[in-house]
């Protein structure tokens, strides 16, 4: 197992330089010298060469990529084109608000998706278990924007609960406000990502239902709920960490909607417009940092799983 | 009695509900997009009404901001929408497939190399790139956004038919069949591709539901194909500011998106269950 | 976000101004609430105009100017909300006898919000730093007429001029006196205004407290928090729901379906001076036949197009130039909607068939639907429009500054901005000698009597040769909670003056 481990830290290392590599390709092939869009069109050649000198652009394309390594080994993601701030400085302020916003929606969904997709998988005969299968399914194929808006319009402007957007200036030193404005969002992400998580657990539960182990624990004399409590659980949770990777990408994505509909201050919003003002250093600071974090949630993904599923731990031992 | 094979074939009895529910939630769109071919009430951007008229008897569904019927711009928005969904995900499996089995069946070392790109091209979201590629194009259009989306959906697809391969892969028939020499086109032919297909269908429906769904929200965030390429999406960012006063304009695409995404699961489903049915009482 | 054409450059003179209650209440409200204003009650302002930087000689946008002209830093000269230029960091000033040297002495115990007093000095480099090379100020040009500044004493500032200007205290009033102890403003200030930056936090709310020792007057409230959105309807609701007490600007009609016939919020109507256009470049063909550019014009039905964007609000002007301006006449008849004219000259002018163009349309409303309106008009007469959607950075650097385009869309939301037609390298390129020379002339003209006559002859000459495609003038609408007064409606060049508001328990 540490062996694994190991093997799969090399892995992450190596993945963390390739998508380095693959940023930096697509940063520099995206056309234009960033040069020029600091200075903008009309610039004098002094003016663009200055700028050149600045961002290091007029150096030797590995010169380049070495000093670009560099930098994000120190962190160093730059400074915005627009707000001359380090790109970094923004990105944590910004984090404090994603990170939250990612992980509550997805442990929403998890304790949502995890008890119901079993329940719809083990009553799939009865009314109710049908019941859940379709509400998962109306989940799924809900908008998020459209959610956003609908939610808004009950809760914040009909019920008057709950704020219809918008982060205290003071973030969490202004801890009641930053949390009942974090709420409708946190639902928002984790309807939709509990419909398909429950699709996940429903089905790998089905499965287990008609796997032999599950019938030979049942000859053995276990009793049928706790045969599944003991084997199929752990079955279930193969499934929900082997998609948890591909899970926690698409939230991010749900987030970058999600901030939008809500006018919340975190890295979606930042990306939106670092794409719509041109503003690289922003832009490349984003897609690294997510980039990262999602990577890291595949590494831990893969070992928990691994940890989880026997057939897989057997395989190469 | 109680065994799960049963319980499965019993439940895809029943689902030939949803089977059919499916059938007639993608076929409307399908019908629709098809027919507007051919055939809508108005031409698409013809401002024949006025602003925001309710739906009525001229215009079933209403009218938009500029007055142009929301029937017509629903009709080809299907077309947009069916377009948009298969292309990307026969790109995306085309790619994926391809390259998951690869990566099961190769060396470790190769399938590890394979796992981790599949894992760092996810790290590179699908709507994100879309937003790149389409962004920065002077020229962008739905085609470029298919081609993204199919690109962003590859590595997914790619990923989830590795981990089933391996699945099937450590089933004891298998390594029965590697025993007995069946070579390895065989076995993915005969043991690998039925095996993996009803979930792998699952997923690609899955996947369809999300490529249409991206290109909604790409229209929605603004960095769609430009008009008058009407997508579903387009006329619900359009509807934005008016979805209190005229909220037709903004249900009515949302819905059809809505309608389509769960139509393409159902009918997933419905299949997928009558497969394994049929595979159980052989 | 948005980039609006905001130059200027025009001597301040009092606008006529049109202020509508839609709420029957807000009178009896006000006088009922005045006893219970809270001095101390913090004004929530929602906007869409999150500054990029607060810098506005480094790209800030117009957003800066919202948020600080006026509230955290002063300019020598004021542009009120009225339209009125007013002094205000100077005490007084004379002008020689040939226009070209102008003496400001500045007031007395003005101090900047770290301490240091305000002098001669302090100006003379705020000045130097809007008409430095590096900056990016979209008012410098209108400063290449400064020859030199000089600081004899402390209270004095002595500027002297290339060729006469009437504008300079008009263009002077964009340039914020920053303490010249302060090395970089971006993410800091050291103004003189009533208020001191309190906290920015990117993407989310700006919040400025009261300067305890300004030298004028003290704010009636207890500080303002301009909050962005991203999105009206987000805005919207804020306002709906008592997270923000004004919007500063409201972008479609159905907003305002939601708050009329609520005694809980007033709307008010001010003068409005911004401008819907779509800009040909007048340089290139076909652009630069007459015909062609009037064709076009005749062959939009603009009534039907305002009423698509703005309902019932918004009028047609015509022109370039709004009512409030002294030189406006009423020009919709000049080139009016007549889509078979326009076939015929399209056909004279050597387009029988018509042509095709591009069209770059900025990515924000209510530009795109505008471009399909556009697009569906101009096909009736045979020409196709491809519409091409753009930021709003790209605008600025393609069009404004490279002008490689073909037609654009753009609000201008100036007053007095019909000079531009007076500058054959304005990003449009309308190049009508006479026009030049009537515009150039009006800014020596002796009496403002005469100036309004050249500028009146200029804009029929412009509107003559349809040099721009002017589609509408928008509708100035500034909602609040019925609670809240004292706020400018005109937000004359972006500027949103804070201090005066109240807010009542």
């Amino acid at each position: 197992m540490l062996g694994y481990i190991l093997r799969r830290l090399v892995i992450l290392l190596l993945s963390l330089f390739i998508a380095a590599v693959v940023l930096f390709a697509l940063l520099r092939l995206l056309p234009g010298d960033p040069a020029n869009a600091l200075v903008g069109v009309g610039a004098t050649p002094a003016q663009i060469a200055a700028a050149q000198a600045q961002l290091g652009s007029d150096q030797p394309l590995g010169a380049q990529f070495l000093g670009y390594l560099g930098d994000l080994a120190r962190f160093d993601l730059g400074q915005s084109f627009v707000s001359r701030a380090p790109v970094i400085d923004e990105i944590t302020t910004r984090l404090s608000v994603t990170l939250p916003l990612t992980f509550a929606a997805f442990g929403l969904a998890l304790v949502i998706a995890v008890p119901l997709g079993i329940l719809a998988a083990v009553k799939a005969r009865r009314w109710y278990g049908l019941a859940l299968s379709v509400v998962s399914q109306i989940g799924i194929a809900i908008p998020v924007f459209w959610l956003g808006i609908l939610l808004v319009y009950e809760f914040s402007l009909h019920l008057r609960w709950l704020p219809s957007g918008g982060f205290p200036l003071r973030g969490y030193a202004d801890p009641a406000r930053a949390v009942q404005s974090m709420i409708l969002p946190v639902i928002t992400i984790a309807i939709v990502m509990s419909a398909s998580l429950m699709r996940y657990v429903r089905a790998a539960t089905l499965e287990v239902l008609g796997s032999d182990f599950l019938r030979t624990a049942r000859a053995l004399g276990e009793s049928r709920t706790h045969a599944l409590i003991r084997h199929g659980l752990r079955n279930g949770a193969v499934t929900v960490v082997s998609v948890l990777g591909i899970e926690i990408s698409t939230t991010f994505l749900g987030a970058v909607v999600v901030e939008q509909v809500f006018s919340l201050p975190g890295m979606g919003s930042m990306l939106l417009l670092g794409i719509q003002q041109r503003d690289y250093p922003n832009v490349q600071g984003v897609l690294i940092i997510s980039t990262l974090l999602v990577l890291l949630t595949g590494f831990l993904a893969d070992i928990a799983q691994r940890l989880l599923d026997p057939r897989l731990r057997q395989e190469r031992r | 009695m109680d065994d799960g094979v049963n319980i499965a074939a019993r439940v895809g009895s029943r689902k030939n509900i949803t089977l059919w529910l499916g059938a007639v939630l993608v076929g409307v769109p399908l019908l629709a997009g098809l027919v507007s071919f051919v055939w809508t009430p108005y031409a698409l951007s013809d401002m024949v009404g006025g602003r925001l008229e309710t739906p009525g008897w001229a215009h079933w569904a209403g009218t938009d901001r500029l007055g142009r019927d929301i029937l017509t711009q629903l009709m080809v928005g299907a077309r947009v929408a069916l377009v948009v969904g298969c292309g990307a995900v026969a790109i995306g499996a085309a790619i994926g497939v391809m390259c998951g089995i690869l990566a099961a069946f190769a060396t470790r070392f190769a399938d590890d190399a394979l796992a981790a790109f599949f894992d760092i091209l996810i790290a590179f979201p699908t709507l994100l790139i879309a937003m790149l590629v389409v962004a920065t194009r002077q020229e962008a259009s739905l085609g470029t956004a298919i081609l993204a989306l199919g690109i962003g959906l590859a590595p997914i697809v790619g990923r989830i038919t590795r981990i089933l391969t391996k699945q099937v892969l450590g089933q004891d028939y298998i390594v029965a069949a590697r025993v007995c020499g069946t070579s390895w086109p065989a076995i993915v032919l005969w043991h690998i591709v039925p095996n993996i297909l009803p979930f792998l269908g699952v997923n690609l429906a899955l996947q369809f539901g999300l490529a249409v769904m991206a290109e909604a929200s790409l229209s929605y965030l603004g960095l769609g194909a430009p008009p008058p390429n009407a997508s579903w999406g387009q006329m619900l960012q359009e509807a934005q500011g008016t979805v209190y006063s005229a909220p037709w304009g903004a249900v009515l695409p949302g819905l059809a998106l809505f309608a389509l995404v769960i139509g393409v699961n159902l009918l997933a489903d419905g299949l997928r269950d009558r497969v394994s049915s049929q595979r159980g009482e052989a | 976000m948005h980039f609006r054409i905001d130059h200027a450059q025009a001597r301040g003179r009092t606008l006529l101004m049109a202020m509508t209650s839609v709420s029957a209440l807000t009178l009896g409200a006000v006088c009922a609430m005045a006893q219970d204003v809270d001095p101390q009650a913090v004004v929530n302002i929602g906007s869409l105009y999150e500054p990029q930087n607060l810098d506005n000689t480094a790209g800030a946008g117009q957003g800066i100017n919202e948020a600080f002209n006026g509230n955290v830093y002063e300019g020598l000269f004021v542009l009120t909300d009225a339209g009125d230029v007013e002094p205000k960091l100077v005490d007084s000033y004379t002008t020689s006898d040939d226009g070209l040297v102008y003496t400001f002495t500045l007031k007395d115990g003005v101090t900047f919000h770290s301490g240091d007093p305000m002098t001669a000095a302090d100006v003379k480099t705020s000045i130097e730093r809007v008409t430095a090379e590096g900056s990016a100020s979209s008012r410098k040009s209108t400063l290449d007429v400064i020859d030199k500044i000089e600081a004899p004493d402390d209270k004095t500032v002595v500027i002297t001029l290339k060729t006469a200007s009437i504008s300079l205290p008009y263009n002077l009033s964009y340039v914020w006196i920053v303490n010249d102890a302060a090395e970089d403003i971006s993410a800091s200030e050291d103004g003189t205004g009533p208020y001191m930056l309190q906290e920015w936090r990117r993407g989310s709310a700006l919040a400025m407290v009261p300067f305890d020792a300004y030298w004028g007057e003290a704010p009636s409230n207890g500080g303002v928090m301009f909050q962005y959105f991203t999105d009206a309807t987000a805005q919207n609701n804020a306002l709906l729901t008592g997270a923000v007490d004004i919007i500063t600007s409201v972008q479609t009609p159905d907003a305002l379906a939601r708050f009329a016939d609520n005694p809980d919020f007033t709307i008010s109507e001010g003068a409005s001076t911004t401008k819907e256009l779509l800009a040909y470049n007048d340089r290139v063909a076909p652009f630069d036949n007459v015909e062609v550019r009037a064709a076009l014009s005749k062959a939009v039905d603009k009534q039907k197009l305002l009423r698509a964007v703005w309902g019932d609000y918004g009028t047609l002007i015509g022109s370039f130039v709004p009512p409030t301006d002294p030189w406006f006449v009423d020009l919709t008849d000049v080139n009016a909607y007549d889509p078979d004219a326009a076939k015929q000259m399209l056909a004279e002018a050597g387009y029988p068939d018509g042509f095709t163009f591009t069209l770059d349309t900025p990515n924000y409303d209510p530009h795109p639907i505008v471009a399909q309106f556009l697009q569906n008009e101009l096909a009736k007469v045979g020409v196709e429009v491809k519409i091409n959607i753009i930021t709003a950075n790209e605008w600025y650097t393609k069009i404004y500054k490279a002008h490689d385009f073909q037609a654009t869309l753009q609000e201008h939301v100036n007053h007095r901005d019909i000079v531009f037609y007076g500058n054959p390298d304005f990003y449009w390129g309308y190049n009508n000698p006479e026009v030049t020379r009537l515009i150039t002339q009006s800014e020596a003209a002796p009496d403002t009597d005469t100036q309004t006559d050249m500028l009146r002859d200029a804009n029929e000459m412009i509107a003559q040769d349809a040099a721009s495609m002017w589609l509408y003038l928008y509708p100035q609408i500034v909602v609040s909670t019925s609670n809240v007064t004292g706020y400018p409606l005109n937000g004359l060049n972006s500027q949103f003056f804070a201090a005066d508001i109240t807010k009542a328990d």
